[in-house]
């Protein structure tokens, strides 16, 4: 019998693989539809949506403190971001002066959650490659900086601690020497993470080269933050579009070169140490004062349209403010940096083993919570 | 031949006779014994072992220490319902734990425990008794995998099959060296040659790292979990399965951990041999060191991927493994 | 090259370390003064403003209260629906007298959704309990009594 093109070649069709919403290295429930043939990814489709809550919709109907425990739930590892962005646009948009002492504990406490959300991204990333341990010491750490800030605000996750004008609480007595403290045993664990996983060829053999896009790609997809740096555009909002009080601190950003995620897993590291750095400073400068400004009780933002970003862990955390001049928001609109750094995946997941599709997805760190809001 | 109690004992070196059956018998059930409880502890003693590194206690609930920990576990897999999913193809569902056991076990056979081999089949070709049954153990992954109609477990059931092929090559090249320099395929005269020279791990050190990691991947432990990885394949070829079934799968892992370490220290660290100590006591702490060994890389180690760990076992084992060979001909020869 | 050994060092020089773990059920976890668990309530000092139903971003405060023989208005009912409730803690913020409060009662998982509602009985006990855990953060009883007489 006669071979013909047709039969000559075993034919194999594509799989049609759906990752998550329960699936562990998804980060949360997000899903994606992923067409493989053998181990290559053909295709990949992210769905979006499962932990959406109407946060948007919810905001119009509660006033601006009122909206701050909801902002916690948003990107549930670095709520003290969330909580400072919003408060931000609202002080912005009233000009109100925040006392000094208030700045400064703002600035720890944020610094502090980069940091704490910055070791979940290493203990998971590494989790993802199949490295338990790593998990365990940075959770350990966080855990420390979590009980930090339940002894300065009573919430371990959803602090609801700034608030217009300043923030909610003082600190309570020795608790700056306590992250002191913890600023200085952290920089013994950054050097024994180095040790652990920095040098590992395994994970090298990884991460380098892996899940690349360029700068271009990069901006049309409007990612922010260490996504964005990772390919060496220098774009940070503390240095670019300097708020609150980082103008006085003497730290770097830390620029990638290649958009790989090597560059994105060594930005996350060295922004740790920034991070510390800038929390160190911060401690030598803060003085005593009162922590919240004169704000009326009933805080009525003057009609109008506003909008302030921070540079929040992930990338761009801004808020935007539609207001009647009533005490509640006529729309609010969260631009949620997970969100906008995902939409890259269709197409750096194309042509990538399974294998790399977790490490791919990991290296952008998304927070669902952020994601579906 | 006159038949004595002894012979009981040392079936092996006679006829096959009725109470020469009765002590395999009794000997095969004394080794599924031994391998039920090394499973078990060795489980317990991950568990720990893990724990203590990442600042954890590890299990300490069920029993002084929780010792009974996994004891607790096996009984809860054993009183499980046993699922079969619809949609799975049945018979090969139900078979592919036994495939994958079964093996596990028949490997026992032949590793020489202690200085009287009384369980230790004199097996004149051993050691390649050894890699051709272990292989068969593939089967079972892969049907187990493959009969589940499950996307993520035929993704595992694939990965295993091309993984435990590529590794089971240089494991085989790096053991040639050993026989070379032994000259028998006999797993009690190896350590016998041992017994009066050097251990075999200083001048077959290639071929023992190369042994080491060959063996961790053919035994589908950190950094080679591809097949089972969590994070990317749920659970792997075992997805589907649940209670006695899945342990099965769990207790062919483990009793591969103890039947590796059990050749590598015959193979490399002399077996049984040592000073002082009783011989059973020598092999235990060897094969406790490797076993601990493999539980601290797990603890240590990410994973690789599926293509790098197929072009490493092809373009560096493999050329790592001739070379050592070549070289311990050459050596042979002169000397 | 054999940056993996380093790593290996590295594991295995944590294991004399101190282990973290607290055993849970036997050990409870010492929460700070400021730690938000489950309201307590003091029904004497409450004025029935209704700043803290109102503040509620949940809406999961509901509560009542009446005139007493000295014109002087008195809680009936209080509940808190603490299925709902996210621990923001903005109502003991509003709170003009601290009636209420945030206590550091965690557990309250339950099997059925009735059991999550608490009302004043359960919050005043709540209270109770809190004092009792807690004497050195007690609300001295002079300070209620004027509080509530004034």
């Amino acid at each position: 019998m006669a071979l013909t093109d047709e039969t000559d070649v075993v034919r194999t069709e594509e799989m049609l693989l759906n990752v998550g919403p329960q699936h562990p290295s998804t980060h949360g429930v997000f899903r994606m539809v992923v067409k493989i043939s053998g181990e290559t990814i053909l295709e990949a489709e992210p769905v979006i949506g499962y932990l959406h809550r109407g946060t948007e919709k919810l905001a119009e109907n509660l006033q601006y403190t009122q909206i701050i425990p909801y902002t916690d739930r948003l990107d549930y590892v670095s709520a003290m971001l969330n909580n400072y962005s919003l408060v931000h646009t609202v002080e912005e948009a009233l000009g109100i002066a925040i006392p000094d002492r208030a700045e400064y504990i703002r600035v720890i406490t944020m610094e502090l959650n980069r940091l704490a959300s910055h070791l979940i991204f290493f203990g998971t990333y590494l989790l993802d490659l199949g490295a338990m341990t790593p998990f365990l010491y940075a959770f350990e750490e966080r855990e420390k900086i979590i009980d930090m800030f339940n002894e300065l605000c009573g919430a371990r996750i959803t602090f609801n601690y700034m608030r217009i004008g300043g923030v909610k609480y003082d600190t309570p007595p020795g608790w700056l020497e306590q992250v002191d403290a913890f600023v200085k045993r952290m920089k013994g664990e950054m050097v024994k993470y180095r040790n652990l996983v920095t040098g590992n060829e395994i994970f090298l053999a990884r991460v380098r080269g892996v899940g690349k896009y360029t700068t271009e790609q990069a901006l049309g997809h409007g990612m922010s933050g260490i996504n964005l740096r990772c390919t060496g555009y220098n774009w940070d909002l503390r240095k670019k579009k300097p708020y609150s009080i980082y103008d006085r601190f003497d730290w770097e950003v830390p620029l990638g070169k290649n958009g790989d995620c090597w560059d994105r897993y060594i930005l996350h590291m060295e922004e740790m140490e920034q991070s510390l750095r800038i929390v160190e400073q911060a401690l030598q400068q803060i003085q005593p004062g009162p922590v919240l400004a004169k704000v009326p009780k009933l805080i009525r933002v003057p009609a109008g349209e506003y909008y302030s970003g921070i540079e929040g862990t992930r990338g761009e955390l801004g808020f935007y403010i539609v207001s009647d001049g009533k005490d509640k928001p006529y729309r609010l609109k969260i631009r949620r940096p997970s969100f906008e750094n995902l939409q890259i995946l269709p197409i750096i997941l194309k042509g990538v083993p399974v294998g790399d599709m977790v490490a791919i997805l990991g290296s952008i760190d998304p927070v669902l919570g952020e994601v579906g809001a | 031949m006159t038949w004595t109690w002894s012979n009981v004992w040392h079936w092996a070196a006679h006829p096959l006779s009725w109470p020469g059956f009765v002590g395999m018998l009794v000997g095969a059930v004394l080794v599924l014994l031994l391998a039920l409880l090394v499973v078990m502890y060795s489980i317990y003693w991950q568990r720990k072992f893990i724990g203590w590194i990442q600042w954890r206690i590890g299990p300490n609930r069920v029993g002084p220490w929780g010792l009974f920990q996994t004891v607790a576990d096996v009984l809860k897999l054993l009183i499980k319902e046993d699922v079969i999913p619809t949609g799975v193809d049945r018979t090969l569902f139900l078979i592919a734990p036994i495939f994958a056991f079964v093996p596990a076990f028949l490997v026992l056979s032949i590793i020489p425990f202690s200085a009287h081999h009384v369980f230790t089949a004199n097996l004149g070709i051993g050691v390649l008794f050894y890699v051709a049954v272990s292989a068969i153990t593939i089967h079972g992954v892969m049907l187990g995998g493959w009969s589940s109609n499950n996307k993520w477990g035929l993704i595992g059931g694939m990965r295993s099959a091309a993984q435990m092929l590529s590794y089971e090559v240089p494991l085989g090249m790096s053991i040639v060296g050993v026989v070379l320099m032994a000259g028998t395929l006999n797993l009690n005269d190896i350590v016998a040659a041992q017994a009066h020279t050097l251990w075999y791990v200083i001048p077959q050190i290639v071929g023992f790292v190369v042994f080491i990691i060959a063996g961790t991947a053919e035994m589908n432990r950190t950094p080679f979990d591809l097949p089972e990885a969590e994070s990317e394949l749920v659970a792997g070829y075992h997805v589907e399965y649940s209670g006695f079934r899945f342990a099965f799968f769990m207790l062919t892992e483990y009793v591969y951990l103890l039947a590796m370490g059990g050749l590598m220290a015959t193979l490399f660290l002399g077996g049984w041999t040592g000073p002082f100590l009783p011989g059973w006591l020598w092999f235990a702490i060897k094969v406790f060191a490797f076993i601990t060994f493999q539980f601290w890389l797990q603890a240590t180690m990410p994973r690789m991927r599926q293509d790098q760990l197929m072009s490493f076992s092809w373009k560096v084992l493999l050329p790592l493994a001739m070379a050592n060979l070549v070289i311990t001909a050459v050596v042979k020869a002169l000397v | 090259m054999f940056g993996f050994l380093k790593g290996l060092g590295v594991t295995i020089s944590q294991l004399p370390k101190k282990k973290v773990t607290l055993m849970y059920p036997d050990e409870k976890p010492e929460w700070p003064e400021r730690f938000r668990g489950v309201h307590r309530f003091i029904p004497e000092l409450c004025t029935v403003c209704n700043q803290c139903a109102r503040i509620c971003p949940t809406s999961c405060i509901s509560l009542s209260g009446a005139r007493d023989e000295n014109r002087k208005l008195r809680i009936e009912t209080y509940d808190i629906n603490s299925d709902i409730c996210i621990l923001c803690s903005l109502c003991t913020e509003v709170c003009p007298t601290e009636a209420i409060l945030m206590s550091d009662t965690f557990e309250n998982a339950s099997y059925v959704r009735d059991d999550l509602y608490l009302d004043m009985h359960w919050l005043y006990n709540n209270e109770l309990e809190y004092e009792r855990r807690h004497p050195d953060r007690a609300i001295p009883e002079t300070d209620v009594q004027k509080k509530a007489g004034d």
